[in-house]
């Protein structure tokens, strides 16, 4: 009859045991490296309850055997009982390790939807800094653009008068008195000055790189274009009351068309399957007028009046800069917009922008009343 | 080793499990602990540590997050563990249906008698109860390793 040694298995389970302490303990420690790194990472965390487990289970499965080899090998039937209750510790152990790890599912789970909306609060910070960029330098090109034309404006009467008078000054001047000299030098420097202006102007007139002759008609057709499938995806019937005529302005394109865009997707998100959504442009005397309007769940007063406030949003993940931003849009090219609203009846956005620079409220022409509790004056 | 071999592999570990737990031989009365409620929760146990390790690779296969090395590593410690968990319960089953074990000798050189089948079985499963254990320790390790060390093996 073949007999077979017991050592190799004493052997096998002293350093087995000793090598799974080892591990166990030193993957904790990675997990608890990876946690400090990064505290708020779900999958850092699982993985230290894990490991923790791990832990517990090593130091309790080496007792557990030494104390069966201690009992088979010198007979210390005494220790029967502590031998049962480290076993028994095993068995809550294994289950502990089994339910954290069926935790992996929803772990995972948590971790995507973490990444996605890191992704995406990414995506919308970078989208902001580049409107922000961009609303900079068109604050930027608009004030230079008023203050050209205010200085032009201002300062070409006085010179008119400094340099006619100075030629008739130098005109009725003997050529032998003293004087001439200084009326001359007057009527050089004012035509100088004259033609400095005259340059800046022109300067100031040639910058256009960011407002240009738009027609306000084809920016709505191209943003709707756009947020088609949007609107399709929910079965969302879309009017749309286009003037007949262009409503051609002195309007930045893209930023106009980020603002449309960013109206009509809250509009469709507040509109239910089926609703409907009316996009209308028409013309006043000296605005351009669009109208959004929405049959979708409508909002209270406490939060229309909060509309406009930064960082104010009633949507989860949302930044509450959307609205702001299509203010400033608006504020920039001189504008207005109003925001009507009622409970399950729909909400009605009104932008008044005006053709031109020279034309704005705020230089020729006290501006339109501002409809509602939202609106948002310049 | 593939995940469809991996199931297979568990299917029939999970049926032979299964035939010890509900259909045991007759030695099974005789055994001092097997008819203890303790060691049919402590096999349950093993069995629901076994299937959490085969759900883990699922996860990480279904995740797609085998590209990244320190979940290969973490699929492979699953596993060993799944593994070391049925070939535990097939030792332990083993070692708790022994009737008389002989044991000849003392102190280090004590031999065991290899009388039967069920002897066999029980000697081979206690060495590879660490056989299996350690790797499985060992692979865990490496793939928080490869986490904690290299930030293209772990998804950002």
């Amino acid at each position: 009859m073949i007999t077979l040694p017991i050592l190799p298995l004493w052997l096998a389970k002293i350093g087995g045991s000793l090598l799974v302490v080892w591990f166990a303990w030193h993957s904790f420690r990675l997990c608890l490296r990876l946690t400090r790194r990064d505290p708020e990472n779900a999958l850092w965390l699982f993985f230290t309850w894990l490991s923790g487990a791990f832990v517990l289970f090593s130091l309790s499965h080496i007792i557990s055997h030494t104390l069966q080899d201690t009992i088979t090998i010198l007979g210390f039937e005494y220790l029967q009982p502590l031998r049962r209750i480290a076993g028994g510790f095993d068995s809550i152990l294994y289950v502990v390790i089994a339910t954290i790890t069926l935790f992996f599912y929803n772990i995972q789970r948590l971790y995507r939807r973490m990444q996605a909306d890191h992704h995406q609060l990414e995506e919308t910070s970078r989208e902001i800094l580049a409107l922000n960029r961009e609303m900079e330098a068109l604050v930027m090109e608009r004030t230079m653009s008023e203050m050209a034309l205010g200085m032009a404006h201002g300062l070409r009467n006085p010179l008119h008068v400094i340099g006619g008078f100075s030629h008739r000054l130098l005109r009725k001047t003997d050529p032998g008195d003293p004087s001439r000299a200084w009326v001359a030098a007057i009527a050089d420097e004012a035509r100088r000055i004259e033609h400095m202006v005259e340059r800046f102007e022109n300067l100031a007139q040639r910058k256009t790189s960011f407002f240009g002759q738009e027609d306000m008609n084809v920016i709505v057709q191209d943003t709707l274009e756009l947020l088609g499938p949007e609107l399709r995806s929910k079965d969302i019937v879309l009017h749309t009351e286009i003037h007949p005529q262009p409503l051609v302005g002195r309007y930045n394109s893209h930023l106009l068309k980020v603002a449309l865009a960013h109206l009509v997707r809250n509009s469709i998100e507040a509109t239910p399957p089926h609703g409907e959504i009316m996009v209308r442009t028409a013309m006043e005397t000296n605005f351009v007028v669009l109208v959004i309007r929405d049959s979708g769940r409508g909002m209270p007063p406490e939060v229309v009046d909060k509309v406009f406030v930064p960082f104010y949003t009633t949507k989860i993940g949302g930044t509450g800069l959307g609205m702001v931003f299509v203010r400033q849009i608006v504020d920039e090219h001189r504008g207005v917009i109003a925001l009507e609203s009622k409970v399950g009846r729909g909400t009605t956005v009104t932008i008044r922008l005006p053709h031109r620079f020279g034309e704005s409220p705020g230089v020729s022409e006290d501006l339109p009343q501002p409809e509602g509790p939202g609106a948002a004056p310049h | 080793m593939s995940l469809k071999f991996a199931f297979r592999l568990v299917q029939v570990l999970s049926g032979m499990t299964a035939g010890l737990l509900l259909f045991p031989g007759p030695a099974l009365a005789f055994g001092p602990l097997w008819v203890t409620q303790g060691s049919y929760v402590h096999q349950i146990a093993h069995l629901l540590f076994a299937t959490a390790m085969f759900f883990f690779i699922y996860q990480i296969h279904r995740e797609e997050l085998r590209k990244f090395r320190g979940f290969r590593y973490l699929a492979a410690a699953g596993l060993f563990f799944a593994i070391w968990n049925l070939d535990a319960m097939v030792g332990h089953f083993s070692e708790w249906t022994l009737t008389n074990p002989v044991f000849l000798g003392e102190g280090m050189s004590t031999r065991l008698l290899m009388y039967d089948a069920n002897t066999w079985l029980f000697y081979i499963t206690q060495i590879d109860h660490y056989a299996l254990l350690a790797p499985a320790f060992y692979l865990f390790y490496r793939g928080l390793k490869a986490f904690a060390q290299e930030p293209e093996s772990r998804p950002q």
